[in-house]
């Protein structure tokens, strides 16, 4: 098991977001986190960063409880971040913004690793751009380069595909998979799009008011829980 | 008395022995009267330079501190004092030299600042007008602190024998204490800006600046950052206590008259290094040649007025940053 959560309930200020998680994650895994907008899946991925204000409960990455562990130090456990919203460093430039994540790696690498460069040309050429004036699929682009640079066991992705258009949805939608199969990394992603879900996920999660309300096997994701969960 | 010591008027904040100093090369410079009409205004500007270094080197630490942590530090003038009188007691009670005073002060203090971050400014950092008022209340029990242990009367500190001398540049006259003090400011800002733009430690300051959030989320421990660089600041302000306190008379009380120009220098600067670098310059050379067309009092009045003036259309300062504020 690479990463495991038991019990997890969540917390911004006093009220509990995310109410009695679990579940578990093995290596090479991609999972798909679910539901309607305010559901809980971005407090999700904040909970296993610790971005969130208090939890209780047990998550254990790779054997080691890191529940009490604040966010700096978690990073550091092989967990590649890709927020809601990108949230790129504007003032840094490509560049800085990809050495950032390199502060959460153990080898104490340095420079920019090649993967990120291999993976999206566009960045490569562009690395003294200033970050803040790249387009919304060139930023997506930079903040998985980001997450990449960190030597992630985990990517945790939040809604990758949101405000992108459509032909970079694919693009980003292809690189996820190589980087699932080909590189073994794990992800977990939330997700709005049921088809980019369909596509990348071997399972799933389906989140309601802070709780999980299904979960299996992607094949098991019926078309019927879809309705029930997540039609408006 | 060496020619470079100021006669401070007791409670009032008088930074540099200007008036006086002017005087001194007006003289020399009327002496010729092919240049007597650049002269005094080459020795304004200058003077002007000699002054803005003062300045500068009185508000990086503060520049930092605010800039890299927003936190407005109204102890700053006391870990001025606090390195003036590191030096002094160095050099009086251990005949430590001069030179190697100062960065015993830099480190001395650097690490006072470290002790008050850690026991009391940490636990304000959302709460920034709290942090202004303990930082204040700070600044008051150093004071006395300090009245306490070395009492109220003025202590020297001795100028080393190779600053004593003045050097003739053209027709301006200057203390070699004073081109001491200006290349040491230079080396510092050069240091700090190294330190912020081309180092790892400097990347992640300017990630926890950006985005909190972020820069932890990629492995930035934001608390010793912030730790780190306010001992950095800290320690910046002992270099420059122990300059000012050569320049000048080391009293307790001598922070407040320094820190109203550091705050005026990283305010006009937006607080980021540049700008303090531009606002000090700005600020030094129209102080010196206001001083020239009128008199000292009135150029600071002049000044003050026209800071005020500036603020009004740029409230935040010459080179604001569009930050995010935590």
């Amino acid at each position: 098991m690479l990463l495991g959560l038991d019990h997890v309930t969540s917390f911004y200020g006093k009220t509990p977001i995310l109410k009695d998680i679990g579940f578990d994650l093995h290596q090479g895994q991609c999972l798909c986190v679910l539901g309607r907008n305010g559901v809980g899946k971005t407090t999700l991925l904040r909970t296993i960063m610790g971005l969130t204000d208090r939890m209780t409960g047990d998550i254990q990455m790779s054997g080691a409880n890191i529940s009490t562990a604040p966010t700096h130090q978690r990073a550091k456990y092989g967990l590649g971040y890709i927020p809601q919203g990108r949230q790129i460093l504007a003032k840094f430039t490509v560049k800085e913004n990809i050495l950032l994540g390199t502060f959460a790696r153990s080898d104490g690498l340095g420079e920019v690793p090649p993967l990120c460069l291999s993976l999206f040309p566009y960045l490569a050429e562009n690395l003294e751009k200033q970050a803040g004036l790249l387009s919304g699929g060139q930023q997506q682009q930079l903040a998985i380069a980001r997450a990449l640079a960190t030597n992630p066991k985990i990517l945790l992705l939040d809604e990758p595909t949101e405000g992108i258009q459509p032909n970079i949805v694919h693009e980003i939608g292809q690189t996820l998979r190589r980087l699932n199969t080909e590189f073994g990394i794990t992800l977990i992603l939330t997700e709005q799009h049921i088809k980019v879900a369909r596509k990348l996920g071997d399972a799933f999660l389906m989140m309601e008011n802070g709780r999980i309300v299904a979960r299996g096997p992607i094949a098991e994701m019926t078309d019927e829980l879809v309705e029930r969960h997540m039609t408006i | 008395m060496p020619p470079s010591r100021l006669l401070k008027h007791k409670g009032r904040p008088r930074h540099a022995p200007d008036a006086q100093w002017r005087r001194g090369i007006g003289d020399v410079a009327l002496g010729n009267s092919l240049s007597a009409d650049i002269a005094p205004i080459a020795n304004a500007l200058i003077l002007g330079l000699s002054i803005a270094s003062i300045w500068l080197i009185a508000a990086l630490g503060l520049a930092i501190i605010y800039g890299a942590i927003g936190v407005i530090n109204m102890a700053h003038g006391e870990f001025i004092m606090l390195g003036a009188y590191t030096s002094y007691a160095l050099q009086s009670f251990f005949g430590l030299p001069f030179l190697l005073c100062i960065p015993a002060a830099f480190i001395v203090v650097a690490f006072i600042g470290l002790l008050l971050e850690r026991g009391l400014i940490r636990y304000l950092y959302k709460r920034p007008l709290d942090t202004l008022l303990a930082t204040w209340g700070v600044s008051l029990v150093l004071t006395q602190l300090v009245r306490l242990t070395f009492g109220s009367d003025p202590k020297y500190i001795a100028v080393p024998e190779m600053f004593q001398s003045n050097v003739q540049l053209g027709f301006v006259n200057l203390s070699v204490l004073r081109i001491f003090v200006f290349a040491l400011t230079i080396v510092l800002v050069a240091a700090t800006a190294f330190l912020f733009y081309r180092t790892r430690f400097g990347m992640q300051v300017r990630a926890v600046m950006q985005n909190k959030e972020m820069a932890a989320s990629f492995g930035i421990n934001a608390d010793r950052v912030y730790m780190l660089t306010f001992a950095l600041g800290a320690g910046l302000a002992g270099v420059a206590g122990s300059l000012l306190g050569v320049l000048a008379i080391v009293l307790p009380t001598m922070g407040t008259a320094y820190v109203v120009q550091a705050f005026l220098v990283v305010v006009v600067g937006g607080g980021t290094i540049l700008g303090s670098v531009v606002a000090s310059g700005l600020t030094g050379e129209f102080q010196s040649v206001l001083a020239y067309v009128t008199n000292e009092t009135f150029a600071r009045f002049l000044l003050y007025l026209l800071i005020v003036v500036l603020l009004r259309f740029r409230p935040a300062g010459l080179f604001a940053p569009a930050k995010a504020r935590r």
